[in-house]
């Protein structure tokens, strides 16, 4: 699934007062691309996301997914989300097993689904509970495997490994890598993390404070899976850092 | 076990007070408060004869019909306001002037619309439970987290499954405390529903019991709709209990 983000620039009304969110974003991602959008706090990648999702609109410019406009939210955009957004009154395989339920497929299959990503995010023995008895990182595993479990075309996601520890969080980054290698997704990945924007993507765009405009993008060509300690990964975690620090 | 005995302090306390003015000291005289013993003795008359349950189980059927009807009615219309800017929009104004009708006001046309007796009755239990539950269940839906129904859309779901499946579960501790809300105000709507046309319940018998001066057999009656009252309150709070996520 291919994007095309032409002109966009986001105002909101707040208070009576416009506020501009993001300027003038041209980002072309291309079909099975990994791209990830880093940027200061309050630059837009939130909105930016939202409006891929088809949960925003663009107040001037356009955004289209396969060429056609995109005019609202899709299951083939799965979405995971920067706040907690599970379903509080339903079980963890139940939250999981959202999208194949709603899309009529039978209760055997889709529990045996759920129950592999919930093993791939390491939450076996957690099929019962209920989010209110879940960390805020086991929350937030079980929200990634909502979202892979629907099997979309193309993965937005929202800092989805904010709330993890270390090893945690490059034990599902490297799963990650591994399921866009395997499954051919595109995937757009908001992060504030630049080692983790550089271990995971293709294409780092980099934004500036609010409003939002794209300062750079960096191609990033190491092979998988990268080596965080190599000269090239280091270079570029320190070019992009240094762009963000200005 | 120990939360009751301390809930039962306090009325213990009353009654104790209560016996000490009327019995034992007689500065209140019988004819504002009966005694103690004078309720226990009508209290004991009226379950001997049969009247204090017959009573309860008519009055129950009433309040009971009164408010699954009220409750069919309110969850669907409560859901549809909740969720329709248009339709909360194009009802404002409506509900908001029937609501604060008190359900007595309503009796002439009660008779009316559907004749002396069981009808009526129902109709006003119905006026009572109607109000608090479509207000609770549009205030939950309204309610509803937004970051619920966009993953809900994001997941593929439609409208109509949206609604299903997040937003009435969202909504749900709303409309539990409507309900609750609901038949508190049905139950107190009984002396006015057998006003018209009952030949038995709690309403009718301290209607009755007041009209012959035994104000001993109105505090019974009394008391069995307040015992009702808290007999619900128990099951509406197991409910609330059971959606403790
Ligand atoms: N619905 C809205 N109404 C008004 N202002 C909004 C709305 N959504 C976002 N904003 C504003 O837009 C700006 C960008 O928000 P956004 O959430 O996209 O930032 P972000 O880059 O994701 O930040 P963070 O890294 O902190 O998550 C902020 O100033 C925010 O206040
Ligand atoms: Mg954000």
């Amino acid at each position: 699934m291919s994007f095309i983000l032409k002109n966009v620039d986001k105002s909101f009304i707040s208070q009576g007062k416009e506020l501009e969110v993001v300027k003038n974003i041209n980002i072309s991602v291309q079909d099975g691309e990994f791209l990830s959008l880093v940027g200061p706090s309050g630059c837009g990648k939130t909105t930016i996301l939202r409006m891929l999702a088809g949960l925003d609109y663009p107040s001037e410019g356009e955004i289209s997914e396969n060429g056609e406009p995109v005019t609202g939210p899709s299951p083939n955009r799965g979405f995971v989300f920067q706040q907690y957004s599970l379903f509080p009154w339903r079980t963890v395989l139940d939250n999981i097993a959202f999208g194949p339920e709603v899309r009529g497929v039978d209760t055997e299959d889709r529990y045996q689904n759920a129950r592999n990503y919930i093993e791939m995010v390491g939450l076996s023995g957690f099929e019962n509970s209920h989010p209110h008895e879940l960390s805020g990182g086991m929350k937030q595993r079980v929200a990634i495997a909502r979202a892979l479990a629907n099997d979309p075309l193309s993965l937005l996601m929202d800092e989805p490994f904010a709330a993890l520890d270390v090893m945690t969080r490059h034990k599902l980054q490297e799963e990650l890598v591994r399921i866009w290698q395997e499954e051919h997704k595109t995937i757009i990945f908001v992060t504030h993390n630049v080692d983790e924007a550089v271990f995971l993507a293709d294409r780092v765009v980099v934004l500036s404070k609010s409003p939002g405009e794209i300062i750079e993008s960096f191609q990033i060509e190491l092979e998988r899976i990268r080596d965080r300690t190599s000269p090239e990964f280091i270079d570029l975690k320190k070019n992009i850092t240094s762009l963000l620090e200005k | 076990m120990n939360k009751t005995i301390k809930a039962l302090i306090l009325p213990l306390i009353i009654l104790i007070i209560w016996a000490i003015l009327t019995t034992y000291t007689g500065i209140i005289p019988s004819y504002l408060i009966p005694s103690p013993s004078a309720v226990w003795v009508a209290f004991e008359n009226l379950l001997l004869n049969g009247s204090l349950i017959t009573d309860t189980l008519s009055t129950l059927t009433r309040v009971l019909l009164g408010f699954i009807i009220a409750a069919l009615v309110a969850i669907p219309l409560g859901i549809l306001l909740g969720w329709s800017k248009n339709a909360n929009d194009l009802s404002k104004y409506i509900i908001g002037v029937l609501r604060p009708i008190p359900p007595i006001a309503w009796i002439p046309f009660a008779i009316l619309w559907f004749g002396v007796g069981l009808g009526s009755a129902i109709f006003i239990i119905f006026l009572g439970s109607v109000f608090p539950i479509l207000i609770n269940t549009a205030d939950g839906v309204k309610r509803t987290d937004k970051i619920y129904t966009e993953s809900a859309y994001t997941l593929g779901a439609s409208e109509f499954q949206t609604l299903k499946k997040v937003v009435v579960p969202a909504a749900l501790p709303n409309i539990i405390t409507g309900l609750k809300v609901g038949i508190g105000i049905g139950l107190m709507c009984t002396v006015a529903a057998e006003m018209i046309g009952s030949s038995n319940g709690l309403g009718y018998l301290i209607l009755t019991a007041t009209s012959m001066l035994d104000s001993a057999s109105a505090i019974v009656g009394m008391l069995a709709i307040g015992v009702i009252g808290l007999g619900f309150d128990y099951l509406f709070r197991r409910a609330e209990m059971k959606i403790n996520w």
